[in-house]
């Protein structure tokens, strides 16, 4: 072989391979908020820290924001983590890691940061459909969905109508017939009306019937539903 | 032209033929000609509200199926010019009712009349759903009971969904009649008061008409109770009919009536 030639033993062998390691994203280069909330984490879980090697991340950072990063290695070797080398775009902060004996590593890629962007934001806009508005009185045998959105219903909503929303549920009005949020069951939805008088209110899908024609006094102000627990509370 | 009104309730028995009788009537007693078309097939019951069924020979359904002339189911009434009606088929099945037929009809009327009136049987059924199909102006008839409510509730949803103005994006205009409403029995709290009723309906209220003997005097005699002027109902829908043209008038009937000058001097007959 012709890398062998002079018989000697190899020292040693470069090899690729996927480590998995910790990345700590900084949101911001206040050294004091770093060690304040790097403390609290080592209180709770003090073993995942001793000796753990981490990458400092600085994309989430002003291009023109000043780090003082030796500080900030200072900071993470206190709390017995090990920095062992930064990622980021900012010219300055690849400088003092040289000098801080760090390695680097180049920002995430702008092409797979747009993807995760775009991702997002289709989310975002799957989750705002517009509002469902409706400017009259929901009447006995009428049923509303507003599906993936907010249900507005600027009348009252009788005996035997159905007002279901997969959003929240917002009655102007009196609400005296079934009112259901969270129909794809999202519990942090609310039910808010005018004045409750409802057969049936339902949030997430935990539901509660209500047959009662004596209703209190409070039943005639602004009352909002929601749920706590899974319970379903009835609140002015 | 002619305007077509609908006088509907959802429920039975809440005194829709009774007010059709009346209003049609009172408008006819005004000036206006005015034709009443009985959607009740199978049960027609204004014929003998009116009086006259012992000259109907032809009817609704032998005009839709071409068997009699538009003019020759029409029957006159009795008592005043330029009041008709058109009886509904006693033995004859609803499903003849065609939405085709009924329109025809109507636009033969409207060349001729000033309002045709329209008796919706009960229920939500073909034969309640053509009644208002064509309404221009609804009468929605309650008592002042939760069922009758709800159920009034349901016909203005079908109003507002299942008409020609409806389906050309406009509302029917609806308006609230309250019949065999008792004051004193709403003070015990064993009957709905005007003001709950108006709030749940939400449209505008066209008249009270109160629990009478003379309602059901006049219905087995065959005399529209608005004849009887004397009487407590008769006087109601006449301002009914008042109110329904545009006038402005005093809802009376609501309150608990006390013993005053004018109800010793006349007696108050109920």
């Amino acid at each position: 072989m012709a890398l062998n030639l002079s018989e000697q033993q190899a020292a040693f062998q470069f090899k690729g391979g996927a480590l998995t390691v910790t990345t700590l994203e900084l949101f911001t280069s206040d050294v004091l908020l770093i060690a304040d909330e790097l403390n609290q984490q080592t209180r709770r879980a003090p073993a995942f820290f001793s000796q753990t090697p981490v990458v400092l991340a600085f994309d989430k950072l002003e291009q023109d924001e000043t780090v003082a990063l030796d500080l900030i290695v200072a900071t993470c070797k206190q709390a017995g983590l090990i920095p062992i080398a930064v990622r980021c775009s900012q010219d300055a902060i690849k400088q003092s890691a040289r000098a801080l004996g760090l390695g680097w590593f180049p920002p995430q890629s702008e092409k797979r940061l747009r993807e995760i962007n775009e991702q997002a934001e289709q989310q975002v806009i799957a989750a705002r459909k517009p509002t469902m508005v409706i400017r009259n009185t929901v009447r006995s045998g009428q049923q509303l969905y507003a599906k993936e959105t907010d249900l507005v219903v600027m009348g009252a909503v009788n005996e035997g109508a159905e007002v279901i929303a997969d959003g929240n549920v917002y009655v102007w009005g009196a609400l005296r017939g079934r009112g259901i949020a969270g129909a794809q069951g999202d519990q942090s939805t609310r039910i808010f009306c005018q004045q409750f008088k409802a057969e049936l209110v339902s949030i997430g899908g935990i539901f509660q019937t209500f047959e009662s024609y004596d209703w209190p006094e409070v039943a005639e102000r602004p009352i909002e539903i929601y749920l706590e627990d899974e319970r379903l509370i009835v609140g002015s | 032209m002619a305007k077509v009104v609908v006088i509907t309730s959802g429920k039975g028995g809440v005194g829709k033929t009774t007010s059709c009788a009346s209003i049609g009537t009172a408008l006819a007693m005004q000036g206006f000609r005015t034709v009443l078309i009985d959607f009740d097939v199978g049960l027609r019951n204004l014929d003998l509200v009116m009086g006259c069924e012992r000259r109907v020979v032809y009817d609704l359904i032998n005009v839709l199926s071409g068997e009699a002339k538009l003019s020759q189911a029409l029957i006159k009434d009795k008592r005043l010019d330029g009041l008709y009606m058109l009886p509904a088929s006693q033995t004859r099945d609803k499903d003849a009712l065609t939405l085709e037929g009924v329109e025809e009809i109507i636009n033969e009327l409207k060349e001729d009349f000033d309002y045709i009136v329209c008796d919706s049987p009960a229920g939500i059924e073909r034969g309640a759903l053509l009644a208002m199909y064509f309404a221009e102006e609804a009468v929605i008839v309650t008592n002042p009971e939760v069922s009758s409510v709800r159920d009034s509730d349901r016909i203005i949803g079908l109003l507002d969904s299942k008409t020609r103005m409806a389906e050309q994006g406009q509302a029917v205009p609806s308006r609230l009649l309250i019949t065999r409403y008792n004051p004193e029995r709403v003070e015990q709290a064993e009957m709905m008061s005007v003001q709950d009723i108006e709030e749940i309906l939400a449209i505008p209220l066209v008249g009270v008409v109160p629990e009478s003997e003379a309602v059901l005097k006049a219905s087995n005699q065959g005399i529209p109770v608005v004849h009887d002027q004397e009487s407590d109902a008769g006087q109601a829908y006449s301002d009914m009919t008042a109110r329904f043209l545009g006038e402005e008038r005093e809802m009376r009937f609501t309150e608990i009536e006390k013993k005053g000058f004018f109800s010793r001097m006349f007696g108050g007959r109920r």
